[in-house]
């Protein structure tokens, strides 16, 4: 028999690839903590998975979110700049991701708890 | 927008667990930022038994900042207001994270029943009787169950209030009704009235000291209504 191939689609499927911060690949957990939507669909506020999306890693804990996720809760100055699931400080690698806008206010934001943080221990000292 | 879709997805995970035995409801099936949350009193505490009901208003920038709750069954605790219902507990103030759902809050406040905080109180007067009277204070709580949070499914429980037997309500702590109906009689009401000769220690107003006591009486029961 033979077969002429006429036509064809390619169909490919991707994971975001999760990693802890021993280097180990893997999935922490499959839900970003924040919105509780599995990190291969998008946060809340937008449509198409993957780059206009991405995510951000703890550099400090592994606990991955939507960057826009994070980035609401650490606008809020309740959050006192912590990670949501460990209370530890939340800051991301700037090496392991892009170089956008969100990635910069992210920066910021950091930033910004990080002074607060240390304004409240001298006052906290005097 | 991101609110709606996340307090939907909590209230159907919620709805099908049915082992963390807490349940959420909406006020209204078009709104999603009114709800009532139902559980019952923790087994071993006074609370056993009731039914306890909390409001919940979820603020526009849920899960960001904490739903608001707060007691609708009236409720004896040191960390609950006995007047408005207001919570003090640090998941709901400055300890939320996003990452805690309305279910874990409720869970946290059954736990709140389990483990009252005196130190850190949201109501003094009954923080100061859990300090002090302990006795007192778990008979005012399990009389306050047993009126305000028992539901009809629950009234199998012996002596039940809601002024069934006149004066029952009174014998639960062992008070003469005479006492309470005498300042009832004054227009305080019933439950303030109790509430107070119970802490007090005060069974009957026979003694020596008659009007002396009443008038302590009537000195804290001014107190506690003004
Ligand atoms: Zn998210
Ligand atoms: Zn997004
Ligand atoms: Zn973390």
């Amino acid at each position: 028999m033979k077969v002429n191939i006429v036509d064809w689609h390619g169909v490919a499927t991707w994971h975001w690839k999760l990693a802890s911060n021993d280097g180990k690949a893997g999935y922490v957990d499959e839900l970003c903590g924040i919105c509780r939507v599995p990190f291969d669909g998008t946060c809340p506020n937008c449509k198409f998975p993957g780059d206009d999306c991405p995510l951000v890693l703890g550099r400090g804990c592994i606990h991955n979110f939507h960057v826009h996720c994070i980035l609401k809760w650490l606008e809020q100055e309740a959050s006192k700049g912590l990670c949501p699931m460990c209370r530890q400080v939340f800051v991301h690698d700037p090496e392991d991701n892009p170089h956008s806008e969100e990635f910069e206010y992210l920066q910021q934001l950091e930033d910004g708890h990080r002074l607060l943080r240390e304004k409240g221990e001298t006052t906290y000292e005097e | 927008m991101s609110r709606v879709k996340r307090i939907a997805k909590e209230l159907e995970e919620c709805r099908q667990d049915t082992q963390s035995g807490v349940s959420l409801e909406l006020n209204n099936e078009n709104d999603l930022t009114h709800l009532t949350g139902y559980f019952k009193g923790p087994p071993g505490t006074p609370y056993e038994g009731g039914l306890f009901q909390v409001d919940i208003n979820i603020p526009n920038e849920y899960p960001f900042k904490p739903p608001q709750m707060k007691f609708l069954t009236k409720i004896y605790h040191p960390n609950i207001s006995s007047v408005t219902g207001a919570i003090c507990l640090d998941i709901l103030k400055d300890a939320w994270t996003p990452i805690l759902t309305l279910k874990n809050s409720l869970i946290s406040l059954q736990s709140l029943l389990q483990s009252p905080e005196p130190n850190d109180p949201q109501d003094a007067e009954v923080a100061k009787q859990y300090l002090s009277n302990k006795e007192g204070f778990v008979s005012t709580a399990t009389y306050w169950t047993k009126i305000y949070a028992y539901t009809d499914s629950s009234s199998a429980a012996p002596g039940s209030a809601g002024g069934a037997v006149p004066g029952a309500d009174a014998a639960v702590f062992g008070i003469d009704n005479e006492a309470v109906n005498q300042f009832e009689n004054m227009g305080f009401p019933r439950d303030k009235t109790i509430q107070v000769l119970n802490r007090m220690g005060v069974k009957t107003l026979n003694v020596s000291n008659r009007s002396e006591l009443e008038n302590r009486v009537l000195e804290e029961l001014l107190q506690e209504c003004q």
